[in-house]
């Protein structure tokens, strides 16, 4: 008795994402149709937003999908039900914008709608819940990441969604969105690096002398708290000053406003994850440990770089997690100063209320800071050798 | 050989090893016991330099510490501590290799010792030499810790309450093999415990440490007889005064001649033993025979009495 | 606290009211700054409107946050809730990853623009570390003082109450200093989108090219947060300092 309960009994997490996808597809509209880039648009049901086949195909797989989720509690095979609804309705999205829009029409804008985000989030929470309970090992992510990848290239480069507005966008802007991308890279990725090539000999001088240390957290974590733009203003005079009379400054590139001040406002923040993780790490070493390593007659390079270094690695590394996610999400404030990234087309997008300009910005750094978050955990990972008994 | 003399360190106006000068003889096991505080660590710390005394100097065969370099001192020093400090990054045979590397051994040689130890130590290189310290059990996260520190063949061997975190049973063991290897290596040994049964079964002399001094360095035998002080007779505990005394003592130094009838004991077995044996089996004599199992005597209640009193 | 830490907070307070209330006292350090006969204070509203309505924006937000991710926290730590528990630290896990600013330039086009995009903003990016730390607070409490208070008798929620939530009491509040440490941020981002803040003395600065009006903002902008964030601080230790508590995460 009590075991047939058990079965049939509704998983409750599974039972909240089956409601979901029940309201995506009964609810809300699957697209909005625009006649063009500025009128208000209207809702399109899935019935009407695909020809009859894919209907019955993004029906089906999501009914089996909310099935799964509400009834079997294998994580596997929510995975798989995840990754078929995923399947079914990002492809859908795409035919559905050549479906609505007249054809021939240049104009008429398609983009996802209400129906369209619910199901996507629907699906994508199962198998978020699937994968936290498959607990995958750091190698199975790196290679479940770059299936994700490899599937959107995929989609984007067939031409699978070239008539959604979100494209017609890039489409417009492909130059200045790649251009736009690799600065805001350089800036996330080149202030995270100086951050900590600046960060561990300031975190492992702090971490043998007291004093500074307290010192070097209470100004990193005050510089930690002022608002992203706030700083990126403070520093826009000092550095205008430095490049008015600088010759040197103004010839490497450094201007009050721009990328200088963005680069260095985002080489502060990161500082404190860096440096405040170094010292935690190296002061996580167990003192017998350190202790042993002195009694065989360790020189002290030998005990940083052979023991301390490497048993503080996990935690560094996540100090770099956090400043690499932060970095690449506040780097869009840059385009506020005149920075460029990928803030350009958010900021522009907020100005014109341009949504799918917005979301041209806008994903690519959810994208990026997702990717760099996987990719570090499954780093910090596979650094931890030895270290299990830790935790 | 290991001289200390006059040693002290004093931690601002604080004295916590105050003048302490002893000696350890070639292939011998000193043993250093006290209360909590009394300095014990701190001594031992600076044999190997660990610590930079006050006062005071060591002499290591011969040579003061002071002259060899401090790194150099310590890869000819092995160094055991509680909690064993093994590297948790490290495989086993990583961690015993450190010293050995350190020395800039051939990778060939260091491998073949790194074998050698983990035979020593009842370690099936093919099973253990991998692992790391997180999977081994306490008993042998211990061996492995003192096959580390006897990795470059030191002369002299320094410990600080190696067995603190052993039960009761596996710690026994432990002494054992200690006792066993010491005995083959000739390794000179100065050991720290907090444990005095500990130190009546290891040391040949035993140093009594309170609040930074040394009360008495002696054999067992004479802390028992002629304890120096009040502390020491304290700390060596007045009950247990006898069975400590007898488990000093070998059956062949209380032998009669003649016969007796029943289970016979081994000529090697202890005093304490054979009183243990002879109480359980309600008799006032058993035979004694040799490890050959050829009869060599008996051993009598009476006889074992007269050697644990304190006037013989 | 040290007399000279006290005295360095009374004088940062004492000059940030000073600024924002009678901001033309400061016209000398700015006009160095303020090119081309420009003002060099800022003129196009009163910084004290702003102040407040920056800090109004970011209480209601941070207070509809707190009541919603700790209500959250404590369901998913119930049993009944457990089986939310996996899922919601993946959403707090990702949902991280999401730029501040990118929720607040999503909601524009669906609310419009004003006070409302940047509340929805505050509010939904606020939950995040609330909700976070509601879980570790909850989830930390050792399950020996947990087994204690049921052998006293304490029903479920005896336990929630007089257990639970005390002992998670600091961690919580540690998140939700976090939160409002972020939502001064967003709220300044804000101004882009038209809500009132102080942002809107940077943005101005910046538009007209104006670094008078970009180095005043960003300089009242920090030492706000930077006195909000101390403040806050200093309200956990003593939440922690409470008589029977010991030792609360003092960040
Ligand atoms: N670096 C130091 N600075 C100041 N005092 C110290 C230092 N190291 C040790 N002491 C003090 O010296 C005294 C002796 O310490 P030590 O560690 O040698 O004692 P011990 O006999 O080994 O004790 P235990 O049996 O608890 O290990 C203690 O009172 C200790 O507080
Ligand atoms: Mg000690």
């Amino acid at each position: 008795m009590a075991s047939l309960r058990a079965s049939l009994s509704l998983d409750r997490v599974g039972a909240v994402i089956a409601v979901l996808i029940g309201v995506a597809l009964t609810a809300a509209p699957f697209v909005t149709y625009r006649a063009n880039r500025i009128v208000a648009g209207e809702g399109r049901m899935l019935a009407d937003a695909l020809p009859p086949a894919g209907v019955a195909a993004v029906v089906l797989a999501a009914i089996a999908a909310a099935a799964c989720a509400a009834l079997i509690r294998r994580p596997a095979i929510r995975l798989a039900a995840a990754a078929l609804g995923l399947c079914a309705v990002f492809p859908a999205v795409g035919v559905s914008a050549g479906f609505v829009a007249p054809a021939g029409n240049g104009f008429a804008r398609v983009s996802p709608a209400l129906g369209f985000w619910l199901l996507a989030l629907a699906f994508a929470l199962l198998a978020a819940d699937a994968l936290m309970r498959l607990r995958l090992g750091p190698w199975v992510r790196l290679a479940a990441l770059a299936a994700a990848g490899a599937a959107i290239a995929l989609l984007l480069l067939s031409g699978a969604w070239a008539d959604l507005s979100l494209m017609k966008e890039y489409a417009g802007r492909a130059e200045s969105f790649w251009r736009e991308a690799r600065q805001h890279l350089w800036l996330a990725l080149g202030s995270t690096g100086v951050a900590c090539l600046v960060g561990l000999p300031l975190g492992m001088l702090g971490h043998r002398i007291r004093r500074l240390r307290t010192a070097l957290l209470q100004v990193l974590n005050i510089v930690q708290t002022i608002p992203s733009i706030a700083l990126f203003g403070i520093l826009i005079a000092p550095l205008g000053y430095l490049a008015a009379h600088v010759p040197l400054a103004a010839a490497l590139g450094i201007r009050g406003i721009g990328a200088a001040p963005a680069f260095v406002a985002l080489f502060l923040y990161s500082l404190l994850p860096v440096v405040a993780n170094t010292i935690t790490g190296l002061g996580q070493v167990p003192a017998a440990v350190t202790d042993a390593a002195r009694g065989m007659g360790m020189s002290a390079r030998q005990r940083l770089v052979e023991v301390e270094l490497p048993l503080a690695l996990p935690v560094i590394l996540a100090g770099i997690r956090i400043a690499l996610v932060q970095n690449l999400g506040m780097a869009t404030i840059a385009a506020l100063i005149g920075g460029g990234g990928f803030g350009t087309f958010v900021f522009q997008g907020i100005g014109q209320t341009a949504i799918d300009l917005v979301l041209l910005g806008a994903i690519p750094t959810v994208a990026l800071s997702f990717a760099a978050a996987i990719l570090l955990d499954a780093l910090i990972d596979l650094t931890q050798r030895g270290a299990h008994d830790r935790d | 050989m290991i001289e200390i003399e006059r040693l002290t360190k004093r931690y601002g106006a604080t004295t916590v090893v105050d003048d302490v000068s002893f000696r350890v003889e070639e292939g011998a096991i000193a043993v250093v016991v006290g209360t909590s505080g009394a300095g014990k660590s701190t001594l031992l710390r600076m044999i190997n330099r660990l610590v930079a005394p006050s006062a005071g100097r060591v002499l290591v065969d011969g040579e003061d510490t002071m002259a060899i370099p401090e790194d150099a001192l310590r890869h000819r020093i092995g160094y055991v501590i509680q909690g064993y400090g093994l590297f948790p990054h490290r495989t086993v045979a990583e961690n015993i290799a450190t010293v050995p590397r350190l020395l800039g051994w051939e990778k060939r040689r260091i491998a073949a010792r790194v074998e050698e130890l983990l035979d020593l130590f009842q370690l099936d290189p093919g099973e253990f030499a991998q692992k790391f310290p997180h999977q081994l059990s306490g008993g042998q996260q211990q061996r492995v810790g003192v096959a580390r520190a006897l990795a470059a063949k030191p002369a002299l061997l320094l410990m600080d309450e190696p067995f603190g975190a052993l039960d009761p049973v596996i710690r026994s063991r432990a002494q054992d093999d200690l006792l066993a290897i010491q005995r083959r290596l000739r390794t000179t040994v100065v050991l720290v415990t907090h444990d005095m049964n500990e130190a009546f079964h290891l040391g040949d002399r035993i140093a009594v440490m309170d609040r930074g001094r040394l009360l008495q360095y002696a054999s067992p035998g004479e802390l028992l007889l002629r304890p120096a002080e009040a502390f020491v007779e304290q700390l060596v505990g007045t009950a247990e005064r006898p069975f400590r005394l007898l488990s000093l003592t070998k059956v062949g130094e209380a032998l009669e001649p003649g016969h007796a009838e029943g289970e016979p004991i081994l000529l090697s077995a202890t005093l304490r033993d054979a009183l243990s044996q002879l109480v359980w089996l309600g008799r006032e004599a058993l035979p004694v025979v040799d490890a050959a199992g050829a009869p060599a005597g008996r051993i009598s209640i009476a006889q074992i009495l007269r050697h644990g009193r304190a006037l013989p | 606290m040290s007399r000279r830490a006290f005295v360095l907070r009374g004088l940062a307070l004492l000059l940030f009211v000073a600024f924002v209330t009678a901001p033309q006292l400061f016209a000398f350090v700015f006009e160095p700054l303020a090119a081309n006969r420009a003002p060099a204070i800022y003129n196009q509203g009163s910084l004290l409107a702003l102040t407040l309505s920056h800090l109004r924006t970011v209480a209601l937000a941070t207070l509809a946050s707190t009541v919603l991710a700790v209500a959250l926290g404590i369901l998913v730590t119930r049993p009944w809730g457990q089986e939310f528990l996996p899922l919601s630290r993946a959403i707090v896990n990702i949902g991280q990853t999401f730029p501040p600013v990118a929720v607040l330039a999503i909601a524009v086009p669906l609310v419009g623009f004003g006070e409302k995009p940047a509340f929805i903003a505050l509010f939904l990016y606020g939950l995040l570390p609330i909700f976070e730390n509601t879980l570790t607070g909850l989830t930390g409490v050792s399950p020996q003082t947990l087994e204690a208070a049921k052998g006293m008798g304490l029903n479920a929620r005896q336990r929630l109450l007089q257990v639970e939530l005390p002992l998670a009491l600091p961690v919580i509040l540690a998140g939700i200093r976090l939160s409002v440490i972020i939502s001064l941020g967003t709220a300044t981002i804000g101004s882009t989108v038209a809500a009132k803040g102080l942002g809107e003395v940077i943005i101005a600065g910046l538009q007209s090219n104006n670094l008078a009006f970009v180095l005043q903002g960003g300089l009242v902008v920090a030492l706000m947060a930077v006195l909000i964030h101390d403040g806050l601080g200093l309200a956990e230790r003593m939440a922690a300092r409470k008589p029977g508590r010991h030792g609360g995460e003092a960040a």
